[in-house]
């Protein structure tokens, strides 16, 4: 029992000196480009954590998170158009996203399966034209095709930006958590295995996708928000595309769909790949095109579920599940 | 003023031909394997680049470059289902739709790398050519859509009810076990029902080519439509496939005419919301 | 026991996923009989029937058909040698008509060039599935689509012929007539092996059977020899 404890204790404290690390990242005079890459990570973090959580755990293919982080990176770059400060607008983002996602939760949840992927993919399609032809501030000059600047933020330094991803991404990863440990976990993974056995078991199958769904929608736009105001530019294209799409699907995929480390080793490989293929952006999604189905075929549960055969994950698994055991 | 909702209509119903081709091999592939072919978009993009090339480097006609663009997507469907898709099916119900989302960046990418992203079109004298009803003139090409849906279309009624091919596709969507106890070998089955869904968006893609400019990434729209056409045609149907086409051609017509080009697909994706939500077992579903 | 056997089943074990739903089951079916396999519902005689027709595949053991080795062939290669699942529970295509369902029933390339001479034959049996033929098999009564069900089998043109609890939720007149037939269809020389939860009535139409319980088979022999069964008339009889 000691050593377990003492092991226990091992495992935790490296988790925190990690954690630690991280945080102080920005202080410890990091090279730029590191922080930059954790900076990324963490975004891409949060943002897989949100789709696992609703592919891997729920069954559904949502294809319109590019919907949630464009609406709210939208919110921040026009608020600061009319004087609201970027974090008043952070705010409202994720209150718009969550809003916009309870509001198309009514057509898509009607759906399953198949029909849900496709009904999802719809939207950020049809975002894209309306925030292409919609100028709702700026005149002629802005706005639509030639997008947005976000204005008075010149007193935001990366470290703040870089901070901010890192507390969105450790409340990704919390939520996952309390969710799987609580009833709507359970609900959730009866839905996955059967909707009509679960519905008739008296489960609200509508209300329960959408809980995640729209949890799933404020972080991701929160985590979205955070990027275009790094970014300082947004506009309709580039922010309602299917490229948003993939790097969750891949981070999730690579890493292993439905396990909790997946998306984090994932996105960790995305990020790695990500500048590793900027020099060849011609190709570069052709070959995430390419690792993605591969993946998909030859290791369905990604890195995770190679590595679940090897005796290391089995320590590290009995490491973290010890604690578990106590409680 | 009769007239400026005459020819939109007029216009809606050649394109809702066209539109109904695009849908007919999604309509296939979901009624036998219950698979939405999120690639499909793009299979009918890539069936007119294969005809871009033809005409490029060959010199040769779209309609005549079917000969080759036909069986080349034919060949390209079976190897898909039965290599990638046919796999996928035994792995979880997430992994055929993570699969076939892969396969359409693929073609994309490939597209883009290949041609660029610039647009292009298979222009030819008759596809720029038009005809006239009384005063109002029409797109050729638009004729030619319309025409190649419907003997497309019976085409592929005959070869259902006639052939023991045709009919064991029927069958394998109706109830699988049943066929596989007839001797039906259903994995054969479903790389025919793809290769033939796939030959269909070869048709498609070289009309649609002639019809609008194309880009690598135009394929997601013709997705969307193509979904549209099946929900609110129901599935299986051929007839409601038909229809389907011309409901939405027509909406998108009459609302280009009526609130300006640039809304015209924000109708038809907002149609398509509608549907899902009031319908989703489509207008002439069970 | 010079009786020639045409289907052998030596010592089976099958799985669905981690069940094991068989336990080492062997049968023997003679050329030109009518066997019977009863037992109660979840004993596993589907699951049997689905083993032989290539639905499923033994983890033991090996399935012989005329002497050949067909343990590890597919279910389309099964039906080309002559074996035909008769599928329980209205196992049609609903949506097609009566003559395309009985048409693929002669799917295997065999089958094919006997069409018309199969659809006489089945026509014979079943003459209501002449006059039914242009309508869709939805429309069909239970008894009708069970006929066609049957005269679909018939379409392969088997040597041998599985039947699913062909009497499930049928009036007793309909079983009447569905028996005749199968007599009549046995007289043209297809042995037949089926499964059925009526014993009283298996045991009179029967000549030989297998009683399976859980996953294995506890007793077998003639029909005869099965009614007088202590074990039988208890489990079953009720005496």
């Amino acid at each position: 029992m000691r050593s377990q404890i003492s092991k226990l204790t091992t495992g935790w404290l490296a988790v925190a000196i990690v954690v630690i690390l991280l945080i102080l990242l920005p202080v410890l005079n990091a090279p730029r480009e590191w922080m930059l890459y954790v900076f990324l990570f963490l975004l891409f973090l949060a943002m897989s954590n949100m789709w696992n959580l609703l592919a891997g755990y729920t069954g559904l293919i949502s294809l319109c998170q590019p919907a949630f982080l464009g609406i709210a990176g939208y919110t921040v770059a026009i608020g600061t158009w009319v004087q609201i400060p970027w974090w008043a607008g952070l705010i409202g983002g994720a209150v718009l996203a969550g809003i916009f996602a309870i509001l198309i939760a009514f057509p898509v949840f009607r759906l399953s399966g198949v029909y849900f992927a496709i009904g999802t993919l719809v939207v950020p399609e049809a975002l894209r034209i309306v925030f292409y032809l919609w100028k709702p501030v700026g005149g002629e000059l802005h706005g639509a095709g030639a997008g947005y600047m976000i204005k008075d933020i010149a007193d935001l330094t990366m470290a703040h930006m870089y901070w901010m991803a890192f507390a969105v991404a450790i409340i990704s990863a919390i939520v996952i958590r309390i969710i799987l440990k609580s009833k709507l976990g359970l609900g959730l993974a009866s839905i996955r295995d059967n909707e009509r056995a679960a519905a008739s078991c008296g489960v609200n199958t509508f209300w329960i996708k959408v809980y995640p769904f729209v949890i799933g929608a404020i972080i991701t736009g929160v985590a979205g928000a955070i990027f275009y105001l790094y970014q300082g530019y947004i506009e309709p294209s580039a922010t309602f595309n299917v490229r948003w799409t993939m790097t969750l699907l891949l981070a999730t995929v690579i890493g292993g769909l439905r396990t909790e480390g997946g998306p984090i080793i994932g996105t960790i490989i995305y990020v790695f790949l990500y500048f590793l293929l900027a020099r060849f952006a011609g190709i570069s999604l052709l070959i995430q095109g390419i690792i993605l189905v591969v993946i998909m075929l030859l290791s369905p549960q990604g890195i995770v579920g190679i590595a679940r055969t090897t005796r290391f994950y089995r320590y590290l698994e009995r490491l973290f599940s010890a604690r578990l055991i106590k409680e | 003023m009769a007239g400026d909702i005459f020819s939109p209509i007029v216009m809606g119903i050649l394109l809702g031909g066209l539109y109904a081709l695009i849908a007919m091999g999604l309509s296939m592939v979901f009624g036998v394997m219950r698979l939405i072919n999120l690639a499909h978009g793009d299979f009918v993009i890539l069936g007119s680049y294969i005809a871009y090339a033809l005409m490029t480097f060959l010199g040769m006609d779209p309609i005549i470059s079917l000969v080759i663009c036909m069986p080349a997507m034919f060949g390209i469907g079976f190897a898909v289902q039965k290599y990638l898709m046919g796999r996928a099916f035994a792995i979880s119900a997430e992994a055929p739709l993570i699969i076939a989302f892969g396969i359409a960046l693929v073609i994309q990418n490939t597209n883009q790398i290949l041609w660029t992203p610039l647009s292009r079109g298979l222009t030819t004298q008759y596809s720029m050519a038009s005809f006239h009803i009384g005063p109002l003139q029409f797109p050729f090409s638009y004729l030619l859509d319309f025409i190649a849906a419907v003997i497309v279309m019976l085409a592929l009624r005959e070869f259902l009810s006639r052939t023991y091919l045709g009919k064991a596709i029927t069958a394998a969507s109706q109830n699988k076990r049943a066929a596989h106890l007839m001797g039906i070998n259903t994995n054969l089955v479903y790389g025919f029902a793809f290769a033939i869904a796939m030959l269909s968006a070869a048709i498609a893609g070289v009309f649609l080519g002639m019809t609008f400019p194309f880009t690598p990434l135009s394929g997601t729209q013709f997705l969307i439509i193509a979904f549209g056409v099946v929900i609110i045609g129901g599935l299986g149907s051929i007839f409601g496939t038909l229809i389907g086409g011309l409901i939405l051609g027509i909406a998108q017509t009459l609302a280009g005419a009526l609130l300006g080009p640039a809304t015209q697909m924000l109708i038809v994706y907002i149609i398509v919301l509608v549907i899902l939500a009031i319908r989703p077992q489509g207008l002439f579903g069970r | 026991m010079s009786q020639d056997i045409i289907l052998k089943v030596n010592n089976i074990d099958v799985f669905h996923g981690t069940f094991q739903a068989l336990w080492d089951v062997s049968l023997e079916v003679r050329r030109g009989e009518m066997l019977a396999l009863i037992g109660a519902n979840t004993a596993g005689k589907s699951t049997l029937l689905d083993t032989i027709s290539g639905l499923l595949h033994p983890t033991k053991g090996t399935i012989e058909f005329e002497g050949k080795d067909i343990t590890a062939l597919p279910p389309h290669q099964i039906v080309e040698l002559g074996i035909t699942q008769i599928p329980e529970g209205r196992g049609i295509f609903p949506e097609m008509t009566v003559l395309d369902n009985l048409i693929l029933g002669s799917y295997s390339r065999k089958a094919r060039t006997k069409k018309e001479q199969n659809l006489k034959k089945v026509y014979g049996h079943f003459p209501i599935l002449e006059k039914r033929k242009r309508q869709t098999t939805k429309t069909l009564s239970g008894g009708e689509q069970q006929m066609l069900v049957i005269g679909r089998g018939l379409m392969a043109d088997p040597k041998l012929m599985l039947l699913d609890e062909m009497s499930l939720g049928l009036a007793p007149i309909v079983i009447n007539e569905l028996f005749k037939a199968l007599k009549e269809i046995r007289e043209t020389g297809i042995t037949i092996l089926f499964v059925e939860q009526n014993v009283r009535r298996t045991l009179q139409e029967a000549e030989r059977a297998y009683i399976l319980e859980t996953g294995r088979v506890t007793l077998s022999g003639t029909a005869a020899q099965l009614r007088e069964e202590e074990q039988v008339k208890k489990a079953y009889f009720g005496i």
